[in-house]
């Protein structure tokens, strides 16, 4: 994985500009544009429809757009293919968590980890030493990951036979296995308890402190989005239609507008 | 360019049919081109009566049969037992096999598919099984029928011309009959409360359900309707060549082509994919040895796969 | 020694005769590497390839003719038509592999059969419905496996020392199991690798393996590409058995029979494969104990009946097959 370039804290890590995207004569993207700086926690929201679940996918390759820019610390990074834009260190997880239910915990977790000359075909052939010694050390972090989010004694379990909440922490574990430089999170709070909700939260403010991890978020809870986010991106329509503090933007008359009068 | 094709993709498609057979009038004469296509025609009539039942159980269903095929054979087969062991007319044949083959098309809803549906079976699951199926449909017609060639008490010699073109009584025959059930099956996918139906649980089975349809018994009704026209089908193709135990098998790739040309599900695409594809295939000829016909029908289908996976008439489906 | 009171005559003497075990078990090892190569693809990556016999084909067809028409030796012509088999892997797997499961099985069965019916057609180059054997010039008569007969030659040659009349297919016998067990510790091995992991993964949830950075494409390709090899290696096999490489034997039947092999066996494991082979085809050929009233060619028919039997029936009451494990079944849905 490249080495993620020096950005200043605060500088934009994520620019997005005038993507658009039709579906037959529909235009569910409609000239989308946002930033997300880095270091930051942004929350992506809007009524149903509104077009976020393809900007999310546009954003980070699982939809392939008409129009518009992505750049990802300066890069451009539209329409590239998902497993590229994941490499250069934009990882997303998934609404409805996609553990893998028939592997174990622990090899959910060294799937996701970068640079593993063992995964290389030709490595693994001719450079076997190397590929043991990483896999070595990615078990080691591996597990180190695990006992963050208290998951650890479930290491060797099927992913399949962990409670919903446990493979939502697992898929987040999993993504930060891959030393993401920007985390993307779709409706994180989706179908889990409070409890389990608050600890999740927890989790990611203790990355962004700890670690620096930059997080963009879709989300409905707006409880969350509230006191959880540095900056509020609200779409409607296909476009961006707010951007600002998540006080500023509750009070804005075209979110309100967005949300109780002509969307659905 | 790509874009303007995206979005008319039957005209475009079209467009690149007149052209060819515009290049092919220059090159070889229109008579040749007529023949041909006069040709392709009777054979498209059986590729399009395969495809309509099987894309409509394809798109309801998930069910990628591979017995379809032996549907075919089936019904040729009863065919021959009531034309040519009877002795009845061949009209009466073929309401016995269409009926044989609607009634086996039921009772495989019956005995597999819905049972397999209800355990949550996956659609390699069913494929393997369809495989099965076809396996004992396959040995029960050799069983009781053998490896020999048998022929269907049909006209084979005599022939009509008209506009300087010549068609054999036989195949005149499968086309009128074919066409006019065609057209009788597209009137009442088109405007039936039946038709409605399959094509609302086509587009999406779930949807449907929760929209009141009594989902089951349009079920039923697609399986007695695919069965009855795969039935015609076989019979028309017996008519046209002769029964022999493979017969099944070596309908199913060209009718699945049929299928996945016209987008799956789409009963009107897998009817003209069907049609159209026979008379390429018999145009092929004027510019290959007629030995390759079937190799360039499969290689269509491969490159149409690889180009336009929802085919020329269907919808971008992810799953 | 038969039992004749009954009207089903069973005879016994076939159990007991090394020529019969020795024809099941050469048929048996060529349906084990080509299904091992079947069990990589769907078991572990979950790619639906029904296109084995396609392979076969290529490989077999490959070797006959740079034997028969370039003039190579045969240890050349081997290692150069395997490569060639994954070479047409790859040529088919790139445009394809990005296709939806249903659409992909069925691309590669067609794939397949355009390769047969080229092989049948091509009569220059593949002698059409003739097939490949010899080559005459004049007095002088080439074959493609010349070579492998004068191996297999000395190998009996020192198999007399102890055993007065060698079974003729033990040399093709061993190697063809030599060949089944290597293949079996290697695909075992390359599973427990980081990269058998990401196949698995693959299988499970394409989706979140592209997320998380693997070029899923490649993968896929790697492993319709090993299958490939092993396919041509089957397709050797099956070419020094019959003695001649010829369209029939390349049929669809072939692929759909190496399923039956694969889901009797067991998603997800290789020695299921093996198992699952010898069963088969002893069930299949020990068609010929029982000695029905029925002609030759009620036989062929029963076979068939067997086969569609035991995958109607595996699918509906035992998915998993003997060694599979039940979750294993659930694929890409």
């Amino acid at each position: 994985m490249t080495e993620p370039a020096q950005q200043a804290q605060g500088a934009p890590l994520l620019q997005v500009e005038g993507v658009v995207k039709r579906f037959g004569g529909i235009r569910a993207v409609d000239g989308a544009g946002f930033e997300v700086a880095t270091g930051s926690m942004t929350a992506l929201i809007g009524p149903n429809g509104a077009g976020k679940t393809t900007l999310f996918n546009a954003i980070t390759g699982f939809q392939r757009v008409d129009r518009g820019s992505v750049r990802l610390a300066g890069e451009e990074v539209l329409n590239l293919p998902a497993y590229a834009i994941a490499r250069r260190g934009m990882v997303r997880t998934f609404q409805i968590t996609k553990a893998l239910e028939a592997m174990p915990v622990i090899d959910n977790m060294m799937l996701a980890a970068p640079d593993q000359p063992g995964e290389r075909f030709r490595s693994l052939v001719f450079h076997p030493r190397a590929a043991r010694q990483r896999e070595r050390e990615v078990r080691a972090q591996a597990m180190e990951v695990l006992e963050f989010f208290h998951l650890a004694e479930h290491a060797d379990a099927y992913a399949g036979t962990l409670s919903g909440g446990q493979r939502k922490l697992l898929e987040l574990a999993r993504a930060l296995m891959t030393e993401p430089r920007l985390l993307l999170l779709d409706e994180p709070m989706a179908g889990i308890n409070p409890s389990l909700g608050r600890r999740l939260l927890e989790y990611l403010q203790r990355l962004r402190a700890e670690q620096g991890t930059t997080i963009l978020y879709v989300e409905h809870d707006m409880e969350v989005v509230m006191n959880h986010s540095d900056l509020v991106v609200v779409m409607a329509e296909g476009r961006t239609i707010a951007v600002g503090a998540p006080q500023a933007v509750r009070e804005d008359p075209a979110v309100i507008d967005a949300y109780l009068g002509g969307a659905a | 360019m790509k874009d303007f094709f995206d979005a008319r993709p039957a005209a475009a498609a079209f467009g690149v049919l007149g052209l060819i057979v515009l290049a092919l009038v220059v090159a070889e004469g229109l008579h040749d081109v007529a023949q041909a296509s006069l040709n392709g025609l009777t054979l498209g009539t059986v590729y399009a009566l395969g495809a309509v039942g099987l894309t409509l159980v394809y798109g309801i269903l998930r069910l990628v049969n591979f017995a379809h095929g032996d549907f075919l054979a089936f019904g040729a087969y009863i065919a021959y037992l009531v034309n040519v062991t009877w002795g009845l007319p061949l009209a009466a044949a073929i309401v016995f096999a269409m009926a044989a083959t609607a009634l086996l098309g039921l009772a495989s809803e019956r005995l597999m598919w819905g049972p397999m549906r209800e355990k949550g079976a996956g659609w390699l699951q069913l494929l393997l099984m369809t495989i099965g199926l076809a396996f004992v449909i396959r040995s029960a017609i050799q069983w009781f029928w053998g490896n020999e060639i048998r022929t269907l008490d049909v006209n084979v010699t005599d022939s009509v011309e008209f506009l300087g073109l010549r068609i054999g009584q036989t195949e005149l025959m499968v086309v009128v009959v074919g066409i006019a059930v065609l057209v009788a099956v597209g009137l009442v996918v088109r405007f039936s409360l039946l038709g409605k139906r399959m094509r609302a649980l086509s587009d999406s089975l779930s949807l449907a359900e929760t929209a009141g349809i009594d989902t089951r018994r349009v079920i039923l009704y697609t399986w007695l309707f695919a069965g009855a026209l795969a039935g015609l089908a076989g019979v028309l193709s017996g008519a046209l060549t002769n029964l022999r135990p493979e017969l099944g098998f070596e309908l199913l790739l060209p009718i699945f082509a049929a299928v996945i040309l016209g987008g799956i599900g789409n009963p009107f695409g897998a009817l003209s994919a069907g049609l159209v594809l026979g008379v390429v295939i018999e145009l092929s000829t004027l510019v290959v040895e007629p030995r390759w016909k079937l190799t360039f029908g499969f290689l269509a289908l491969i490159i149409a796969l690889v180009i336009r996976p929802q085919g020329i008439f269907g919808q971008a489906r992810t799953t | 020694m038969s039992v004749s009171a009954l009207p089903l005559a069973v005879t016994f003497e076939a159990f007991t005769d090394v020529g019969f075990w020795s024809g099941v078990l050469v048929v048996a090892g060529i349906y084990a590497v080509v299904t091992l190569g079947l069990q990589l693809n769907v078991g572990f990556t979950g790619i639906v390839n029904f296109g084995q016999a396609g392979f076969m084909a290529v490989g077999g067809y490959s070797m006959a003719i740079l034997v028969l028409e370039a003039g190579l030796s045969f240890w050349l012509a081997l290692p150069i038509a395997v490569l060639v088999t994954m070479g047409f892997g790859l040529l088919i797997g790139l445009p394809s592999l990005r296709l939806r499961g249903d659409y992909f099985a069925i691309v590669t069965l067609a794939m397949a059969e355009v390769v047969r019916l080229v092989a049948q057609n091509a009569r220059d180059l593949t002698g059409g419905n003739k097939g490949l054997y010899c080559e005459f010039e004049g007095v002088n008569q080439t074959c493609f496996d010349d070579a492998w007969r004068s191996v297999s030659d000395s190998m009996l040659g020192f198999f007399e020392s102890f055993w007065s009349d060698p079974e003729p297919l033990l040399p093709l016998l061993i190697v063809i199991w030599v060949t089944v067990a290597i293949g079996v510790v290697a695909l075992t091995y390359l599973q427990g690798t980081p990269w058998g992991r990401v196949l698995r993964a693959v299988r499970e949830d394409e989706d979140a393996t592209r997320a998380l950075g693997k070029n899923t494409l490649l993968y896929k390709l790697q492993s319709l590409m090993i299958s490939a090899l092993l396919g041509a290696l089957a397709g050797f096999f099956l070419a020094l058995f019959l003695a001649t490489i010829h369209p029939d034997d390349y049929e669809p039947i072939v692929t759909f029979f190496a399923f039956g092999v694969l889901i009797l066996g067991g998603l997800a494991n290789y020695k299921g494969v093996v198992v699952g082979a010898i069963l088969l085809w002893t069930l299949l050929e020990g068609t010929r104990f029982v000695e029905l009233p029925i002609s030759e060619e009620k036989t062929a028919a029963l076979r068939f009946a067997i086969v569609g039997a035991v995958l109607i029936g595996l699918m509906a009451f035992r998915p998993q097959g003997l060694f599979g494990k039940r979750e294993e079944m659930v694929l890409g849905d």
